[in-house]
Order: C-alpha cells, then sequence, then structure tokens
C-alpha cells in the first residue's frame, strides 16, 4: 500500500493522469481506450483528472448527451456514463480521482459515485502508487 | 539500456512539437535505446504518405528518418479509420490497436511518454 499519510492508496500498474481539457480533441477517446484496455489485461489503473478534464464525471452531465438533431432516435452517452460503466466493470482495479482544486475552481465537484476527489498536493502520492505514470495533455 | 514508448497525438501539422518529439525519439535510439512510437489521433498524419504514388504527399520526413534509425513506428488504427487514412499508411510503419498498446505499456521495462 502506497501513501502514508492520510488516506492510504492501493498500489496501481499505471496511473493515467489526464491534464488536457477535453472536447479540444481525441484525447478523452484515447484515454478511455488505453484505460479500458490496461484494464482488461488485468492491469490496476489510477485515473486523475486536472484541470477542464475534471467535468467528465461531473453529476450534471446526467446519462446522456443532448439528442442529435440529425439522428434523434439515437442516445449518446456521456463521459459521466462511460465512466460510470468502466467503473462498474472493474470496481477493484479501477480506481478514479479527480483534483479537488480544479473541480471546485469550475463549480464541478459533485461527482458521479466512484469519484474520489483529492487535493492536488496529493498527487505525488499517486505517482509513488503507481508503477508507471502516464500523462496525457497539459493544464 | 532503457525502452520507451513515445506517443505522438498531435502531427506536423500541429506545429513544430510533433517534429521536436520525433526527433527526441530519433536520439534515444541513436543513443542505444529501444524506441517505439505509437502516432495517435491527428499524430497519424505523420505516418502516411510516401509519394510513391499513394497521392498522399510526401510523408513526414521526421518519420523517414526513425524508419532508418531502425526505431519501430505504429499508428493506432482506429485513429486511422477516424480520418479515412488507412490506406495511406506509409510502408515501414505498422498499424496496431490500443491491445497492443496496452501490452507494451504493462512490460516492466518500458516507460511512455505522451505528447
Amino acid at each position: 500500500m502506497g501513501g502514508g499519510t492520510g488516506r492510504e492508496l492501493p498500489r496501481a500498474d499505471m496511473l493515467i493522469a489526464i491534464m488536457g481539457a477535453p472536447h479540444t480533441g481525441d484525447l478523452v477517446t484515447s484515454a478511455f481506450r488505453l484505460a479500458q484496455a490496461l484494464l482488461e489485461r488485468g492491469a490496476s489503473v489510477h485515473l486523475w483528472t486536472c484541470g477542464h478534464a475534471t467535468g467528465l464525471t461531473r453529476t450534471s452531465l446526467g446519462d446522456e448527451k443532448p439528442r442529435n438533431v440529425v439522428d434523434w432516435a439515437r442516445a449518446y452517452p456521456t463521459t459521466a456514463a462511460l465512466a460510470a460503466e468502466l467503473l462498474a466493470a472493474h470496481p477493484a482495479k479501477l480506481h478514479w480521482f479527480a483534483c479537488r482544486f480544479c473541480s471546485q475552481e469550475r463549480g464541478a465537484d459533485a461527482h458521479i459515485p466512484g469519484i474520489r476527489l483529492r487535493a492536488p498536493f496529493k498527487f505525488t502520492e499517486h505517482l509513488e502508487a503507481a508503477d508507471k505514470s502516464f500523462f496525457l495533455g497539459v493544464c | 539500456m532503457a525502452e520507451y514508448l513515445l506517443v505522438e497525438s498531435q502531427g506536423r501539422y500541429a506545429g513544430p512539437g510533433s517534429r521536436d518529439f520525433l526527433g527526441d525519439a530519433e536520439r534515444l535510439a541513436a543513443s542505444g535505446h529501444t524506441v517505439t512510437v505509437l502516432l495517435i489521433e491527428n499524430g497519424v498524419t505523420d505516418g502516411v504518405g510516401t509519394g510513391a504514388g499513394t497521392g498522399a504527399g510526401t510523408g513526414s520526413d521526421a518519420v523517414e528518418r526513425l524508419l532508418e534509425a531502425g526505431v519501430r513506428v505504429w499508428a493506432d488504427g482506429f485513429s486511422l479509420e477516424q480520418r479515412a487514412l488507412a490506406a495511406l499508411l506509409r510502408p515501414g510503419v505498422r498499424r496496431v490497436g490500443m491491445d497492443e498498446v496496452a501490452e507494451q505499456l504493462l512490460r516492466p521495462a518500458v516507460q511512455g511518454v505522451w505528447h
């Protein structure tokens, strides 16, 4: 077990830190695809969101995106719904954290169940708890 | 010697960052390290175009140098499909899925860097 100060963190094979803003590119898609591929291989993953990426799991997103006017009947899941699905599929292997400061700064600190808010100063504990870290984008 | 998986997600059209990052891969390989470069998202644009009748232009010089240096260059199949570029992949660049990327990252000796 890592940490040692306050709450202890489970060990992880990989820390994926999503620093880049979503909706500016394919970053979130890549992050989900990579996390899923790692988890399907039995790896344990810490996923940390920072900056605008903390909005990926905000409760207010709901389960479905607004309707597509050219494909009215199709339902598109929100990132919050995808995150919930991933967490439900890998409850022991995936641990998802959101930066408390970034969340509160954006009024996005109400996250779906399973997301733990952590102070930015705790990030180094995650680096220590993971065998490898992988930073996607910059804040 | 270390083993690296360098992930280029931006491509040459986003500025000089891609060329510099791929240059780092080339220098690491020249120093004796084992390097794999994964082109993903808009980074796959660096993996297309040989000029040899593909109609896709002359391609990226940086990728050409990587291939000459013996660096393994991969391109994410999903990103290629999203951009309708799968048919234009240059020789020497191998199309891979995220499964293979995950396998590579989980190898203990491999360090991953994303750009």
